[in-house]
């Protein structure tokens, strides 16, 4: 059996990945792509724990994770798809005045 | 070791798609390679015992989200958008440095045994009362003088009831009055899952502590175990006797279960008939005692555990009868399975889980509202436009170009009250 160390310093490099692509990518898709592998790297560390535990109460945690995650996605695209309609870019360097 | 080599594997493939969809100019690249991380996920989930959240991560994130991922990527034509060095120059070392910086950090805190691992704490013990004295009444149940079960009826058990880990006084009162029958120290520590049973057939009865696993079980069975509390015999033995009642396709289930002692559980396929079973004494085939004949009491359930009870019944001649009763109670359900999640989502988490929906809902209003896109009139447009489309009367361009006005009787009212009486007529002829 892997150990949980195993799993939780998989997901650490997974989501320092994530962290990286949020903070050097400048294509704002993917930023967006960035956060959901942090997600998934915390789901996870999440899911490791559980069969540690035993308890279920982590898979519980994942599927709302996965929920919310489907909901950010469908909103912030669409965000994305309303900023490009008036900037005709989603560059993020070019996104930083705020305005309509 | 296998299973080492294949953490190793899916591992390996997940961080480096990772390092590949950071470094991938085109997005659609990107996309697919986060695909393929999302799917190593979903694989380790499985090694993980989450089947339920395998299947979800699949279908939800590399199929809904990254479909969505995808479209927009095309729909934009954002593939090589935004790949230009940015203005920020000092970003990128400084972010593979504090990355670096941090996976130092946490892998010595890892190394050094920091991540917690202990067991989990296990859950409070719970505790049914079952009556299996025939001397006695109804019977009123304390637990340190608290009342935990009023009425118990003979041959009846109480529900489980949860109690903080101790030691307590479990005391038996004849139901409705103050005089207690008998009162026995029982402790119970945590993750205790069991009965206690007062039996016997003295005025007073016996009341021991007998604990039930009710861990889970394998799938499509249930798990049986018997108490035997029948005083007639030595010891008793649970044995099928095969489909037409032959001797010599006798198969003992349980063998030698000893007076005022609990048999070791066994598992049962849910499909086994259990009415050629039956209590009999050990050693003597030919004595039975108690055939589990009534297949509503003695069905084998799955994910269930059925808790036989032999107790003494004695008759009015003097002899003694064995009798037995089925307690059922259901088994925890399978970890990480669909079952699980459904049982706590529906119990502990109903309202998050509402939530959940309603955000969901909230969301797709919200894109909605996002993406929709208004109709882009300019004023002057609107102005042409409706001058276009509302024809002015003739009246009033008649009037404009004469210099008079222009007096026209209004003939629809009289036409649209005409209309109905002519066609009126019409159906007459």
């Amino acid at each position: 059996m892997v150990g949980t160390e195993a799993y939780v310093v998989l997901s650490m490099v997974l989501f320092i990945l994530g962290a990286m692509g949020v903070l050097l990518r400048r294509n704002a898709i993917l930023v967006f792509m960035s956060v959901e592998l942090m997600l998934n790297a915390a789901n996870l560390a999440l899911v490791a724990f559980a069969r540690q535990w035993g308890a279920s109460d982590g898979h519980l945690f994942v599927f709302f994770v996965i929920t919310v995650a489907a909901a950010e996605v469908a909103v912030g695209l669409a965000l994305i798809v309303a900023i490009f309609r008036t900037k005709k870019s989603i560059d993020i360097d070019e996104l930083h005045q705020m305005e309509g | 070791m296998t299973e080492v080599n294949l953490f190793l594997l899916v591992g390996i493939i997940s961080v480096v798609s990772a390092v590949m969809m950071l470094l991938s100019e085109n997005a659609v690249h990107s996309a697919l390679f986060l695909i393929l991380i999302m799917v190593c996920i979903a694989f380790l989930f499985l090694m993980l015992n989450a089947p339920f959240l395998a299947m979800v991560q699949i279908t939800v994130y590399a199929g809904a989200i990254m479909v969505l991922f995808l479209f927009v990527i095309m729909l934009l034509g954002a593939e090589k958008l935004g790949t230009r060095s940015t203005r920020l120059r000092w970003i990128t070392p400084v972010a593979v440095f504090l990355s670096i910086l941090f996976l130092i950090t946490a892998g010595v805190a890892i190394g050094q045994g920091q991540v917690n691992l202990s067991a989990a704490p296990s859950a409070e013990p719970i505790l049914r009362v079952a009556h299996f004295a025939p001397e006695v009444g109804n019977v009123d149940v304390y637990a340190n003088g608290e009342l935990i079960a009023a009425s118990v009826e003979y041959r009846d058990s109480t529900d489980f009831v949860t109690l903080p880990p101790g030691e307590y006084n479990l005391a038996l009162f004849n139901a409705g009055t103050q005089d207690a029958l008998t009162a026995s120290t029982v402790t119970l520590d945590s993750g205790f899952t069991g009965t206690a049973i007062a039996y016997g057939t003295d005025a007073v009865p016996l009341v021991v502590l007998e604990s039930e696993d009710l861990s889970t079980v394998p799938e499509r069975s249930g798990r049986v175990t018997v108490f035997n509390g029948f005083s007639g015999v030595p010891a008793i033995s649970l044995v099928d006797f095969g489909s037409d009642y032959d001797l010599e396709d006798t198969q003992t289930i349980i063998a030698e279960i000893p007076q005022d002692t609990l048999s070791e559980p066994i598992i049962v396929k849910e499909t086994t008939d259990l009415r050629s079973w039956a209590l009999v004494e050990a050693g003597n085939v030919d004595n039975v005692l108690f055939r589990l004949s009534d297949p509503e009491s003695y069905e084998i359930e799955r994910d269930n555990s059925k808790f036989l009870i032999v107790s003494t019944e004695p008759q009015l001649d003097g002899t003694l009868r064995a009798q037995t009763v089925a307690l059922d109670a259901s088994t925890s359900a399978s970890f990480g399975g669909p079952l699980a999640m459904g049982q706590a989502l529906f119990t502990r988490y109903l309202l998050p889980m509402q939530m959940v929906a309603l955000l969901l809902l909230v969301a797709m209003i919200g894109a909605i509202v996002l993406t929709h896109k208004p109709k882009e009139v300019s004023s002057i447009e609107r102005r042409v436009l409706g001058r276009r489309k509302v024809s002015r009367p003739l009246t009033s361009v008649l009037s404009a170009q004469t210099g008079h006005d222009v007096y026209v009787p209004d003939t629809n009212g009289a036409s649209e009250e005409a209309l109905p009486e002519a066609v009126g007529e019409e159906e007459k002829v």
